[in-house]
């Protein structure tokens, strides 16, 4: 599903400093497998999953989806991976304010011009799915850490990704909820055959992992 | 598109105030424009008003006209040609004549289808009797003939005409005319004309040639295609739509100069959207961040900011527009009767006036300048870069 090969980034700030956040990092993950990213802050975790979410560009290498090599100079091919076969969960959740629960859930099949009433109703399921079928007119603001995660999980499964990229999803929910979180993956990942690359600090997810990769100073250790 | 609105719309309800201060920015300076403008167009209407009710539309005044440094004369066969053209054609001599007082005076020699063509009208007395030297009077010239000869309806007044010979010699020739009737005023120069049979004139003077026709056609809307036409003869013309040109012409240049200085509030009015679109950009940084990870492309990012534009452009055209009518409307009621009372004019109805090409262009100015307005701060959050996008709270 995903491979990168040699992929680095370097920061270089205007003073002339460089900093290297990953360097030269060969990462395979298979198809359907929920790998666990781990390493202390600034490994430059982040940044590989930013790099695969083609949100960031790599300074060298390579990264490739489904064996087709991203080609980060082209927009077009960008937003068309980001509309067809990624879905992101972050930390902050990112939910859009102004928004409520469904209408954040059916942003992205706006930009990938769904029909309106198809895009309510698979909102509606997906809500039901994560269990915010009541919470549909909430504004993120009345809903809580962990509901507002559902929500965005919902978020990211609207355009039926084939891979889900999530930065320490539970990073700012407590560890109960964060279960359920973890849960809820899991499940996706073993009922669709999602692939999730998920960053964590939360042992209870690198647990649940088929694979942990723990990531120091922008190498892969093991 | 329709959905790029109404998100745009509910984006702009978040920011009442925000809004509501734009759309009067620009909305004044589309008011300006558009008073402005409906005072240039009342003007102009007026003027052109006064040229229609004081001058016949319907009436060409052929003269002779010059081709190549040659002069065209008003021949037999010029006027039988140009007689294809109008219901009525009137040619006529003009000649200048000098009381024994030294009033000079001029005299048309015409027929029966001037005074129909010319719409002329007595005040007193009776038409001249072809065959005879009688002459009916314009009404300032009958005036001064009555204050400074004496002379009234029914008198005899000798005059004097000089004319010259081939050899440039001149001869003068004496003539005692009879008064038999005064015109009504109409404010034209006929007022300042007398009238006399044309045959009599073409005997006085010898002349073979006319120097004039007036040619009256059935509606004024067949004057240009008769006046091209006779000028396609060589002829000279003019009607009163020269009139209205050339007040259409001065109105259209003043306009034009005051509306581009009202228009300089519109300019404050672009930049007060171009920085409250950039306030608004740097505000939803994160949100442009989120949008562009759930597969936002940069064109989508502009066309939500330019929908929000289009959207102020819309709404302060149409605000515009209304407060454009409230500035017009005060400008006649103030102005008005100022400019009566100032100038001593006669009444008229309204200073400004209002037409929907003016609402339009005041419409059109607040879209597009609104739409220009929004591209830097669009094409700005399009480039955001969506980490650091993210990254802000």
């Amino acid at each position: 599903m995903v491979k990168t090969r040699g992929l680095s980034k370097y920061y270089t700030f205007g003073s002339g400093n460089q900093v290297v956040a990953l360097k030269g990092v060969n990462l395979t993950v298979a198809n359907g497998e929920f790998v666990s990213i781990m390493g202390p802050s600034g490994s430059g975790k982040s940044t590989l999953l930013n790099i695969v979410g083609c949100l960031d560009k790599p300074t060298a290498g390579d990264v490739y989806i489904d064996d087709v090599k991203i080609d980060y100079g082209n927009a077009g091919n960008l937003v068309q991976l980001h509309r067809q076969t990624m879905g992101f969960v972050f930390q902050g959740f990112n939910l859009i304010s102004t928004m409520n629960a469904i209408e954040n859930v059916w942003y992205p099949m706006y930009f990938n011009k769904v029909p309106k009433p198809e895009r309510i109703k698979r909102a509606e399921e997906l809500l039901e799915s994560v269990g915010l079928r009541d919470r549909t007119l909430h504004l993120p603001s009345e809903l809580s850490g962990g509901e507002q995660q559902r929500v965005s999980i919902a978020r990211a499964l609207a355009n039926r990704p084939r891979l889900i990229l999530a930065d320490e999803p539970t990073g700012n929910i407590d560890s109960r909820t964060g279960k359920k979180i973890i849960d809820l993956m899991k499940k996706l990942n073993k009922e669709q055959g999602i692939t999730f690359i998920v960053t964590t600090h939360d042992k209870a997810m690198a647990n649940n992992a088929d694979r942990v990769i723990t990531i120091t100073d922008g190498e892969i250790v093991d | 598109m329709i959905e790029a609105f109404l998100l745009a719309m509910r984006q702009l309800r978040t920011k009442k105030v925000r809004t509501l201060l734009i759309l009067l920015g620009i909305s004044v300076g589309v008011a300006a424009v558009v008073g402005v403008t409906s005072l240039g167009e009342g003007i102009r209407v007026n003027a052109v008003g006064e040229i229609e009710k004081s001058h016949d539309l319907t009436l060409i005044e052929v003269s002779p006209g010059v081709s190549n440094g040659n002069i065209i004369l008003i021949t037999e066969s010029k006027v039988r040609a140009v007689s294809e053209y109008g219901s009525v054609v009137a040619p006529y001599t003009k000649d200048d004549y000098v009381t024994l007082n030294k009033t000079y005076f001029k005299a048309n020699g015409i027929s029966a289808q001037y005074m129909d063509a010319k719409d002329l009208k007595l005040e007193a007395g009776m038409w001249l009797e072809e065959g005879t030297y009688q002459i009916v009077l314009g009404s300032d010239i009958g005036e001064k003939f009555s204050k400074i000869e004496g002379a009234e309806i029914g008198n005899t007044i000798d005059a004097r005409i000089r004319l010259y010979g081939e050899e440039g010699r001149a001869t003068d020739k004496d003539i005692t005319f009879m008064i038999v009737g005064r015109l009504k005023p109409t404010g034209t120069d006929t007022d300042d004309q007398a009238f006399m049979d044309m045959n009599i004139a073409r005997e006085l003077t010898g002349k073979d040639v006319y120097d004039g026709i007036m040619v009256k056609l059935d509606k004024s809307s067949q004057t240009p295609a008769a006046r091209t036409a006779i000028e396609k003869l060589g002829l000279t013309c003019y009607s009163a739509q020269d009139e209205i040109d050339s007040v259409n012409r001065i109105m259209n240049a003043v306009t034009l100069v005051l509306a581009f200085f009202s228009s300089i509030s519109l300019i404050v009015g672009g930049l007060m959207i171009i920085n409250t679109m950039i306030v608004s950009v740097y505000e939803r940084t994160h949100e442009i961040g989120i949008t562009k990870a759930i597969g936002a492309s940069e064109l989508d990012i502009i066309r939500m900011f330019l929908s929000e534009c289009i959207i102020i452009g819309v709404l302060g055209g149409i605000l515009g527009d209304l407060l454009g009518v409230m500035f017009s409307f005060l400008i006649d009621s103030v102005g008005r009767p100022m400019l009566v009372a100032q100038l001593g004019i006669a009444d008229f109805e309204h200073l400004t006036v209002i037409n929907i090409q003016i609402l339009a262009a005041g419409f059109l100015i607040s879209l597009v300048i609104s739409v220009i307005a929004g591209i830097y701060p669009a094409w700005r959050a399009a480039k955001l870069d969506p980490v650091k996008a993210l990254r802000q709270l």
